[in-house]
């Protein structure tokens, strides 16, 4: 079977064009379309402690396309699943059954890492060497040769803000270095793909800001980006689209722009001297009316009686200071999803899907 | 490349480790101490020197392995500093191959150094010409703890440091009785007689890295025995190593 081309969710339909059998991995497993960077089929992985013998699914057939040159934000709350699959997808986790493909080689083989830049959640390092020491072995590692892992060390540690002092040993760095320092060594050997794990996580505003652009910096080049995060405006901001996973399960994969369209639009009215304003009987349950120390502020959940309210409240003469339409953030959206999800599903599993028992910090 | 890449790495922590330099400044003052006890050797202090030189390169050597190679792939484990690297195109045998040989280099150095030691305290009381002897009862004691390297690095890639500490140690007594352990095999009914046997065979057969005695008395040692060492110690280090990756393989990383 060939992946979907439309990179939806769940069982998408599968077009037999390009069919390429992949030796030692079975019949039924075929090369991805070349126009993807990342392809997973079932991909499932289950969790079995080995002396309860309890079963913790991880990860639940996930189907999942990226294009090449995306930058796919992977959502979740904790224990979802997403840090399984970027260490599936990473060789850190073996899965259970299903496969996936990075740049189109298999995931089983060690080439599938070759092209690709990853950043662990809270990465740590060797505290024994220094910020240059550790990219120059990180590029010796991603295949480049002595000089050119040190000319690029030296680079990527000057753009990682690092460059100033570059035999510090890493145990004197703060953890918004140690993160910077990370990014540099997933993105030294020039990946054509990036899987980075709460990348913005620990980081002050000014080094979420920098990680941002260098994301950015990467789209442009044309690098396919998948990472996962809490920070929902950071996902709007720079993702193409977004894959929402709860409990093990892939739900949805969309634009941000999709996600938010046919969501209700509220509109937020500012205005002053309506301290005793009550709202009429026909527009109950419709405004919502909140006071605050100078003004009164009122949401309207029905952009359609819009034009209802205004009339209410000129000839209640009261002064409206501005009205602003409010756009649905993804981060409500995502809340939105995660509770619906929460509220379909039967009985709770014995430790949160997504992470084995022990550890539960995806 | 990558293999040498990571040995180089493993041999800069080693190295860096404080534990390993007390243990060489440990071993240098040790063989210094021995010089106190000459008097009582009537004469055969210099054998003395070179007996109790070549026990403590072994054994500081051991304790290397169990202080700093015990934790060398469950630290990494469990600092999560193994995400940085095989996340990367590596295979996992490659990975276990780079760690023992950063390792066992680290004990190479750790040898040849106090061998060094040994060699010019006895050159400073007139025994230089002990030299060769001496360099071939430190390139076997190279060897042992090369061997005992790849044993720690099985269990360490499968284990707490504790046990594999344990198992090491277990290993390290075992393997100096192998003899004894055949002979003493005899002794039993058939069955436990084999299964003693077995045992005997499974641990490394480490009195063949021994000749402290012939370099005591100044004599050396034939190529043949040199010869048959290096292949056994290469031989034993592989199947160690490709059992280690092949349960290291399928090992997912929390």
């Amino acid at each position: 079977m060939r992946p979907a081309q439309n990179g939806l969710a769940g069982n998408t339909s599968i077009v037999p064009d390009k069919k390429w059998p992949v030796a030692g991995v079975g019949a039924l497993q075929m090369l991805p379309d070349a126009g993807l960077a990342i392809s997973t089929r079932d991909l499932t992985k289950v969790y079995r402690n080995p002396w309860t013998l309890q079963v913790v699914r991880g990860l639940e057939g996930l189907d999942l396309d990226v294009r090449r040159g995306e930058v796919l934000g992977y959502l979740g709350p904790n224990g979802a699943g997403k840090t399984t699959t970027l260490k599936l997808l990473t060789g850190l986790h073996k899965p259970t059954r299903g496969t996936a493909w990075l740049l189109g080689v298999p995931i089983h083989e060690t080439a599938s890492r070759r092209r690709i830049g990853f950043l662990p959640e809270q990465p740590y390092f060797y505290d024994y060497l220094n910020g240059i020491e550790y990219l120059e072995f990180a590029g010796c590692l991603s295949g480049l040769s002595g000089g050119d892992a040190h000319r690029q060390a030296r680079h990527w540690l000057g753009r990682a803000g690092l460059g100033e002092r570059p035999r510090l040993v890493l145990r004197k760095y703060s953890k918004g270095m140690l993160q910077r320092l990370g990014l540099a060594a997933a993105l030294l050997h020039d990946p054509e793909l990036l899987i980075l794990d709460e990348p913005m996580s620990g980081l002050d505003p000014f080094g979420r800001r920098d990680v941002r652009e260098l994301i950015q910096e990467q789209k442009e080049r044309g690098v396919t980006v998948l990472f996962s995060s809490h920070i929902l405006p950071d996902v709007e901001i720079l993702c193409d689209r977004v894959a929402i996973l709860l409990q093990g399960r892939l739900t949805r994969v969309a634009t941000v722009g999709e996600l938010v369209q046919g969501s209700r639009q509220r509109i937020e009215i500012r205005c002053t001297g309506a301290g005793t304003l009550e709202v009429p009987a026909n527009l109950d349950g419709v405004v919502e009316c909140r006071q605050r120390s100078h003004e009164t502020v009122l949401t309207l959940s029905a952009e359609q009686r819009l034009g209802e309210v205004l009339e209410w409240l000129l000839r209640s003469r009261i002064q409206i200071r501005t009205v602003t339409p409010n756009r649905v953030t993804l981060e409500e959206l995502f809340m939105a999803t995660a509770e619906g999800a929460g509220s379909r599903s039967e009985a709770p599993s014995p430790a949160r899907a997504g992470e084995p028992a022990e550890r539960r910090t995806a | 490349m990558i293999v040498a890449a990571i040995a180089r790495n493993t041999f800069r922590e080693a190295t860096r480790d404080r534990v390993v330099t007390g243990v060489v400044l440990f071993g240098i003052a040790a063989m210094l101490l021995t010089q106190l006890l000459s008097p009582l050797a009537l004469g055969e202090g210099h054998r003395l020197t070179i007996d109790l030189g070549l026990t403590s390169i072994s054994v500081l050597g051991m304790l290397v392995v169990l202080l700093a190679g015990s934790s060398l792939i469950s630290k990494e484990i469990e600092k999560r500093t193994i995400y940085n690297l095989l996340s990367r195109p590596i295979g996992r045998p490659v990975y276990l191959t780079g760690k023992w040989a950063g390792m066992a280099g680290a004990l190479w150095v750790v040898a040849a150094t106090l061998g060094a030691a040994l060699w010019a305290l006895l050159a400073l009381r007139g025994h230089a010409g002990h030299g060769p002897s001496l360099a071939q009862a430190v390139y076997l004691a190279g060897l042992e703890l090369t061997v005992l390297t790849s044993l720690v690095v099985m269990f360490s890639a499968l284990s707490t440091p504790v046990l594999s500490a344990l198992y090491t140690l277990g290993a390290y007594c075992l393997g100096q009785w192998s003899g004894d352990l055949r002979g003493f095999a005899h002794q039993f009914p058939p069955g436990i007689a084999g299964a003693i046997e077995v045992v005997a065979n499974l641990v490394p057969n480490l009195p063949i890295f021994n000749m402290r005695s012939l370099a005591a008395a100044g004599d050396t040692t034939s190529g043949f025995h040199l010869g048959v060492a290096s292949g056994y110690a290469a031989v034993y280090c592989a199947c160690v190593l490709c059992l280690a990756a092949a349960a290291f393989e399928s090992r997912d990383f929390k």
